[in-house]
């Protein structure tokens, strides 16, 4: 077997591995029982299908397109399937949350950029497509996450941070048991995951061990973000700023003078070169005028 | 056979051609038509968008901007021929500073309007005041383009004060505002030692000044695209390269008007074959030059073959744009330059024929250096219709593209309808210095 052909097998294999990685992947996602009929505890109408809408065009449309339009992105493989077909229709709110929480093939997970409310949102106006659509609502109750306080705080011997979950029940405070935390440090764009995300424990306690190395403004503040995701409660986040990061102080790079910065910042040979230029023609200017002067006040 | 003439011969000569005859209403008619056909082009433009052109996201700088590289390089020629040669004392060359001159002035200031052309709002020019950056090589292109307009107009104006003078006195059959108009503006001419030195000072500054100011404004233009990392653009020669084409274009416009002027205003005895043939001569080392930067320009991108510009110089070579590029470099370059080496190929005639192949050239290869490059992106163009991806200018564009070229026109035949276009005062000591 010459090179060549031992290539073109190698390629062959690669395109074939190819096709049938994304042929699995695409179907490669299969919603757990419990979350399978899982419901929206907003109420669709059409001023959540009209959120949903923008939600949309922001975050989906690009990929899948307008539903019913056909107009998804054919370079992708596989095409992301128009969300008005039947197809996708017969999915359960409950699969379309979960695809839009975990992502899909090569869809990306939305949880932490949109959020429960916003993702059955989108639902709500993909819905819209659907006239046989009678929806179920969830049993869940929004005004239950009021209840629920979230304090973190950090703590120095074992270099963690400790989330505790409690929510202020009618019959007293109770822990929240077996919610499932995630704790981010917020980035210049989206947000940092410390560890994975933990269940509380029986006490309503999760125990993150966080970094020594993250990089904070000059006082090393870092931004923690901790968020809390409960079948009873609901979605709740808060964020707290402690002085746990590595105090960094670089100047940005637009704070000196340099050619790529505003007028002010630019630098002083530019303003040189440019002023001495300018004088030099005014100078000249000035010259030429003079002489004109000259001629036309000259005696015979 | 200058010699035989007198001063006043040569004055009525001279002169001759400042008036109003019929030929000149015609074809300023003819211009004014045509310019407003294509302005009526432009009013579609300013009314329903830039969407009338063929411009887009990829292509952004298309028809317009090659005819601005092309307008600021004829321009360039007035630097050349006024100031380079008077200052190298080539005497052939003095008779012709002021039509070269008036095409400079013609070219410069058309300029500023083709980018105005060129922007679907006209009044966001005022953000460059407002927002621009003296980093930013678009501040420094129009600040020395409005330089060199000025020292253009100067460098008419201050050796035209005798001649202004010479036509208020001698044209009779002027009105008589015409004549007042004359006068003011020669400021008092009477020709005394002191003036003559005070003239002879300004034109001596000027002719030095300008010449950085006239490089200055085809460098700047040229960093408009060489300050960029796009395969064809991304040049250390492309000062020079613009320079060098810009004398090109700028000589063969000047044969043109030498040959149109020649006729029409009947000056054979004083544009002759000789300058003709010198200026052929002229045109011939320009190209010589011109070839030589681009020979450098081609081959050694051609030689490393990078991967965007392998894939940009393919397209030249052999691909999309190769009939343009090589009828260009051929038809506009390569040809002239063979027959301009023959001495019967300077005669005016041929010589004219030859400087439109090389205007014509000179404006597609502008065109060369702007699309094709706009074309090839770096990131892969992808899911677009196919008319994002390949210029192609609409009838309006060209109707705009043209309007500014009739402009140009246009400022050339007022100008040569209202001044001498040969200096009378200097071929009238020249003719005196030969007697004695």
């Amino acid at each position: 077997m010459t090179t060549n052909q031992k290539y073109n097998q190698f390629i062959a294999f690669l395109i074939f591995s190819f096709v049938i990685n994304a042929s699995l992947s695409s179907r490669n996602w299969k919603a757990p029982d419990d979350q399978k009929d899982k419901n929206s505890y907003i109420k669709f109408d059409a001023s959540t299908a009209a959120q949903g809408e923008a939600i949309y065009n922001a975050n989906c449309a690009s990929c899948h397109g307008n539903p019913g339009k056909n107009n998804a992105l054919k370079s992708l493989n596989p095409i992301p399937p128009d969300l008005s077909s039947t197809a996708s229709q017969s999915l359960t709110d409950g699969e379309l949350i979960y695809i839009l929480n975990n992502g899909a093939g090569l869809m990306p997970s939305f949880k932490n950029s949109l959020g429960e409310e916003k993702e059955w949102m989108v639902i709500s106006y993909l819905r819209g497509f659907n006239k046989n659509y009678i929806q179920e609502l969830s049993k869940f109750d929004p005004a239950k996450s009021k209840l629920v306080k979230l304090v973190s705080s950090f703590d120095k011997a074992s270099n963690s941070i400790i989330v505790n979950a409690t929510a202020d029940e009618k019959n007293g405070k109770i822990a929240i048991v077996g919610a499932e935390i995630s704790v981010f440090v917020k980035r210049y764009f989206g947000n940092f995951q410390i560890e994975k995300a933990l269940k509380t424990d029986a006490s309503g306690l999760a125990k993150f061990s966080f970094p020594t190395d993250l990089p904070g403004n000059k006082n090393g503040d870092l931004e923690v973000l901790v968020k809390l995701y409960d079948e009873n409660y609901g979605e709740v986040q808060v964020t707290k700023t402690y002085s746990i990061g590595v105090p960094t102080d670089k100047p940005g790079l637009n704070e000196d003078r340099a050619i790529w910065n505003t007028l002010v910042k630019a630098p002083l040979w530019i303003i040189g070169l440019y002023a001495t230029g300018l004088i030099s023609f005014l100078l000249l200017l000035a010259f030429l005028l003079n002489n004109l002067r000259g001629i036309f006040n000259s005696k015979v | 056979m200058l010699d035989k003439k007198t001063s006043d011969q040569i004055v009525a000569d001279l002169t001759s051609h400042i008036k109003l005859s019929m030929g000149f209403k015609v074809w300023m008619a003819f211009l004014s038509v045509s310019l407003l056909v294509c302005l009526y082009a432009y009013f579609l433009q300013l009314r329903d968008g830039m969407i009338v052109t063929g411009l887009g996201d990829y292509v952004s700088w298309g028809m317009y901007l090659a005819n601005f590289v092309f307008f600021v390089a004829t321009s360039l020629i007035g630097m050349l021929i006024s100031a380079v040669l008077s200052l190298l004392n080539q005497k052939w060359a003095a008779p012709l500073a002021r039509i070269a001159e008036i095409i400079a002035l013609a070219f410069a200031a058309v300029a500023g309007l083709v980018i105005i052309m060129d922007m679907g709002h006209p009044e966001r020019l005022l953000n460059v005041f407002i927002h621009g950056r003296i980093q930013s090589p678009i501040v420094w292109d129009v600040t020395v383009v409005t330089i060199y307009v000025l020292i253009s107009a100067l460098f008419l104006y201050i050796p035209l004060l005798p001649d202004l003078k010479i036509c208020s006195e001698k044209l009779t059959n002027i009105p008589p505002f015409a004549r007042k108009i004359y006068t003011l503006l020669s400021l008092n001419w009477s020709g005394t030692t002191e003036q003559k030195n005070l003239i002879k000072k300004s034109t001596g500054a000027l002719s030095i000044f300008i010449i950085p100011v006239a490089l200055a404004i085809h460098t700047v233009t040229s960093w408009l695209f060489a300050n960029t990392s796009r395969a064809g653009w991304d040049s250390t020669i492309f000062g020079p390269y613009f320079v060098i084409g810009a004398f090109v274009a700028g000589t063969a416009a000047v044969v043109v008007a030498m040959f149109v002027f020649r006729k029409a205003f009947n000056l054979e005895e004083y544009i002759t074959d000789f300058h003709f043939d010198k200026i052929g001569k002229l045109l011939v080392l320009v190209s010589l030059l011109y070839l030589y930067f681009n020979i450098n320009e081609y081959m050694v991108p051609a030689y490393k073959m990078k991967h965007a510009d392998a894939f940009h110089i393919q397209t030249l070579f052999t691909g999309s744009y190769a009939p343009l590029f090589w009828a260009t470099q051929i038809l506009g370059l390569i040809l002239p330059i063979i027959l301009l080496i023959l001495k019967p190929m300077r005669k005016p005639l041929p010589l004219l024929i030859i400087s439109i192949f090389v205007i014509l050239g000179a404006w597609f290869k502008r065109y060369i250096i702007v699309v094709p490059t706009m074309e090839h992106p770096f990131l892969p163009v992808q899911n677009v219709p196919i008319n994002f991806k390949v210029y192609s200018p609409t009838l309006i564009e060209i109707g705009v593209t043209i309007a500014p070229m009739i402009m140009a026109v246009l400022i050339i035949t007022i100008l040569s309808k209202v001044i001498p276009v040969i200096p009378i005062h200097e071929t009238l000591e020249h003719r005196n210095e030969q007697e004695k």
